[in-house]
């Protein structure tokens, strides 16, 4: 848009503008003097007067074909050349009593002077001067004049009743149709940037629709809204006709243009002129819709062909276009107060269904979900460390990128409205143009900001969503009398350019919603972790009624295995008459008590390592594994093996006890299973950057040290490797390779866990074992 | 003064582990008497009796520490707080190894702990060791005079 400063002066500079003189040469449609055209339209005439005297100071070159006297006749005159005497008095007394400052009011008929037939003439006053405008009546024709105080309190009721905005701008265009009898009556709203919309539509049948087109910002440009803003109606009965000059083109009394934006009469604007005939529009009516103020929009009335206006119609559709100004509001408030209770409604259930599901992702997956409330395109959810996504989105590394950026956003630090929303993500977000087309809104709330939790919605580009009433690159160039602006083409770019990468706007009933969604899903979360310290307290309460459990047991069952290994000792001592059947029946009777007392102490043994207090501190474990060795001296004695350790440990935080224990455990199945003539056993450990070793490590085993202990024993099959941290799993035979209780790697696999880490094995039947594990906590037992 | 040899109290519930004590002592050829008491309560009652009365305490008292009616914690703990008896010997029995147990009764004031093992003949071992500790190796308060075991 250019500024005053570099455009050239206009060629009316210094001298009132005329758009008959100077309307051809216009090229920019805000440049163009609309308040003060210097013309009027040819179907009335039109008398400027000095308020003081009522002299003729102006009047329109047309004079003489409505009021039978040319200009020359007319001017200096007193008004009484015009009126008698009772005319000349009601005019002064309108003057003095009525409010007829920049509002036109209906004064009297005077008789036809003409072949225009009687004439309304309509006087209000603006910039000191009294303006009176005479058009024909239109009461000649044997038409019998409507009863427009009927229709219009119709139309009124009608449009209180409207439960929405769409319904409201339906009622209007039908009710200001059945109203003028016009071809077309739409109701077009602005938009945000201006650009305009057909929000609805009333039309002859014939005529093709418009309803839901868009049009770029300057087909209604600036000067024509705001005097949008100041008047109710503005006629245009034939578009096409020449306009008619003031004579003289400045008041004589102060030299200055006249300003008609009042005026009914005023002469349309070339550019507008030229947009109506490219349209083959002959006649328009248009009215202002204005809320709290602003111009909300527009009445806009077609006709094919030339028409006619009368004082009457106008008069009553002014007062429709009023009282729709005034009832708009309440419209949108019914609308919006629908709207909210829809999407609360959704956002509600969504939230019980998370809450009573598995959690925050059915809110994507499951029904209904986030959009079926929000009007989106697309709603994406960050929760557990990925995207759940509804509808169309971005790709998940366009949302990784765009999360880490709305995580820097002031807007998601706000402590009341943390919400950041834009119908334009590529202002201020450039990265964004890759995925304008389905993302140019962005609407997000964050969730957990420590974890980047965040829920979004998507709003597609404008552009993918417009219709167009069928492609204006489908239709022949339409080039206008002075070239191709303002064809339905050209605007057609225009506004393509004016939406390109934006979205329409969120709705503040839309950011209220997401920022109440938002208040739901923390007081889910918070419930949660409510509910998750009571079920932690649930299980430290059970925990210690297992250990409870575990000793009671323990002592109960022992007591009658004590008994039963007794008596059977004494029965075998006393008895010797038994034969060896017997004895060896009793032998075996002693063993088992035996047997069933070491998985008793298993059972114990590990019921109370899953429940000690881990002492974590820096622990060599060179040393510890010199003492896991010491403890299984003995075995060592009876199985030896020679120990590798290719490169000396490190020093871990970890508890010295318990993973001792781990290298006692390992250790003893090192000698335990191996047939080996020459056994091996290598204790080593990988540095948290060595990759190799890894493959079958957990996800959080990935950056942390890790350690091994290698034979070169039986080895395992795989089958049987998810079996062997089982309790009391044995693969081998009870009594074979030293038996025992078979809970020895289920300890080994707790005492791990205990440390947040994990234990897994390498193992192939005949080429060993190497069993891994990692401790993947600090020195506060928190994980890294 | 008590008549010699004195006697052993057992607190015990369990009759084949009682049983088995009686054994242990037979085996050693203990000249001093065995006492039962199945309940701590029972126990207790006993220690006052004998208190009240004047008459000998025990020797040595071997304690389960999950006898039914007041179990051996509150025996123990009503023993070492009564300042005539708490110089009695007092050796735990008991099936748990469980350390929470260990700490309690070494911290109450037991002179040992010994686990019942499963097997017999371990549990007589166990016995046996502690018969041979307590009434030959060590001397014992209360100028109770033992006479040697074999």
């Amino acid at each position: 848009m250019n500024t005053p400063s570099d455009t050239p002066p206009p060629p009316w500079a210094g001298g009132p503008y005329s758009i008959k003189r100077h309307g051809v040469s216009l090229t920019n449609c805000d440049s163009e003097p609309v308040q003060t055209p210097g013309c009027i339209q040819p179907h009335g005439a039109l008398l400027v007067l000095r308020l003081a005297d009522l002299t003729i100071l102006q009047v329109s070159e047309n004079s003489r074909d409505h009021l039978g006297l040319a200009p020359d006749e007319l001017l200096g005159q007193p008004i009484t050349k015009l009126v008698d005497a009772d005319g000349a008095a009601r005019l002064r007394a309108f003057l003095a009593n009525e409010p007829v400052e920049r509002n036109p009011l209906y004064v009297f008929t005077l008789p036809a002077l003409t072949e225009s037939g009687p004439l309304d003439v309509t006087m209000h006053t603006a910039d000191g001067v009294v303006v009176l405008e005479c058009e024909a009546t239109g009461r000649g024709d044997s038409r019998i004049e409507p009863d427009y105080y009927a229709l219009v309190k119709k139309s009124v009721t009608r449009l209180q009743l409207a439960p929405s905005v769409s319904a409201f701008c339906d009622a209007v265009a039908e009710e200001v149709r059945a109203l003028t009898g016009l071809d077309r009556v739409m109701v077009y709203r602005f938009h945000e940037d201006f650009h305009g919309e057909v929000v609805a539509e009333s039309r002859r049948g014939d005529l093709p629709g418009w309803l839901g087109m868009h049009y770029p910002a300057e087909d209604i440009p600036r000067p024509a809204r705001e005097i949008f803003k100041r008047i109710w109606i503005r006629p245009l009965p034939d578009v096409s006709a020449p306009v008619m000059e003031l004579v003289p083109l400045a008041n004589p009394d102060t030299g200055r243009a006249l300003t008609m934006t009042h005026c009914a009469l005023r002469g349309a604007s070339i550019m507008y002129v030229e947009y109506l005939q490219n349209m083959g529009v002959a006649a328009t009516l248009t009215m202002p819709i204005l809320c709290d103020g602003e111009l909300w929009g527009l009445i806009a009335c077609h006709h094919y062909t030339p028409t006619r206006f009368p004082y009457q119609l106008r008069a009553a559709c002014e007062f429709l276009a009023q009282v729709a100004s005034l009832q708009l509001r309440g419209a949108e408030q019914r609308e919006s107060l629908v709207y909210r209770l829809k999407i609360d409604g959704v956002h509600n259930q969504v939230i019980a269904q998370a809450a009573r599901d598995v959690g925050l992702m059915t809110m994507t997956e499951g029904t209904p979900n986030l959009l079926d409330g929000m009007d989106a395109g697309g709603a994406a959810l960050y929760h557990a460390d990925r995207w759940w996504c509804v509808g169309n989105t971005p790709s998940v590394e366009q949302l990784d990128a765009l999360n880490l950026w709305l995580d820097e956003r002031a807007e998601f630090l706000s402590p009341t409205r943390a919400v950041y929303a834009t119908d334009s993500l590529v202002r201020e977000y450039p990265a964004g143009a890759d995925f304008a087309e389905v993302a140019s809104g962005v609407l997000a709330v964050p969730l957990a900001r420590r974890r980047q939790n965040v829920l979004l919605w998507f709003r597609p580009e404008t552009i993918q969503t417009v219709k167009w009433g069928g492609n204006p690159h489908d239709k022949p160039t339409l080039t206008g009398p002075h070239g191709p602006r303002l064809t339905p083409r050209k605007s057609f770019e225009l506004f393509t350019e004016s939406v390109r990468q934006r979205s329409l706007p969120w709705l503040g009933v839309e950011v209220d919603a997401a920022l109440r969604l938002r208040l739901l899903i923390m007081e889910l979360v918070v419930t949660r972790a409510e509910q998750l310290t009571e079920l932690n307290a649930d299980l430290t309460r059970s925990n210690e009624e297992l250990d409870a459990f575990a000793y009671v047991a323990s002592h109960d069952l022992k007591e009658p295995l004590r008994g039963i290994s007794k008596y059977a000792h004494q029965l075998l001592e006393s008895a010797t008459a038994l034969d060896e059947e017997n004895r060896a029946r009793l032998g075996s009777l002693m063993r088992l008590t035996l047997r069933m007392d070491s998985l008793l102490d298993s059972l114990l043994h590990f019921s109370r390592v899953g429940r000690v207090t881990l002492d974590l501190r820096p622990v060599d474990l060179n040393e510890v594994v010199d003492e896991a060795l010491e403890m299984v001296a003995a075995r060592r004695q009876e199985t030896p093996a020679e120990i590798i350790i290719p490169r000396a440990l490190p020093t871990v935080a970890c508890d010295r006890v318990r993973v001792r224990e781990v290298f006692v455990n390992l250790f003893s199945n090192a000698l335990k299973y191996n047939a080996s003539p020459q056994r091996r056993i290598e204790i080593g450990w990988l540095e948290a950057a060595e990759k190799a070793g890894r493959e079958n490590a957990p996800p959080h085993c990935q950056r942390v040290p890790v350690f091994y202990v290698r034979d070169n024993g039986l080895g395992i099959e795989p089958r049987h490797t998810v079996h062997i941290f089982k309790m009391f799993k044995r693969l081998h035979g009870r009594d074979d390779y030293g038996g025992g209780a078979g809970a020895g790697l289920t300890i080994v696999q707790k005492l791990v866990e205990r440390h947040h880490g994990a234990v897994w094995l390498a193992s192939a039947p005949g080429a060993g074992s190497t069993f891994y594990f990692a401790l993947s906590c600090d020195e506060e037992g928190r994980e890294p | 003064m008590s008549p010699l040899p004195g006697f052993i109290l057992v607190v015990e519930d369990s009759d084949e582990d009682f049983d088995t004590v009686r054994d242990a002592a037979r085996r050693a050829a203990l000249p001093q008497e065995i006492r039962r008491a199945t309940t701590g309560d029972a126990a207790l009652g006993l220690l006052a009796d004998w208190e009240r009365e004047n008459q000998a305490l025990p020797a040595l008292v071997l304690l389960d520490l999950n006898t039914p009616g007041g179990d051996g914690r509150e025996v123990l703990r009503a023993v070492r707080e009564n300042p005539r008896l708490r110089a009695l010997p007092l050796v735990v029995l008991s099936t748990s190894d469980n350390p929470r147990d260990l700490d309690f009764c070494y911290t109450s004031g037991a002179n040992a702990y010994h686990t019942k093992p499963v097997g017999y003949p371990a549990h007589l071992a166990v016995l046996q060791q502690i018969f041979h500790y307590w009434l030959t190796a060590v001397s014992l308060p209360g100028g109770v005079q033992l006479s040697s075991t074999p």
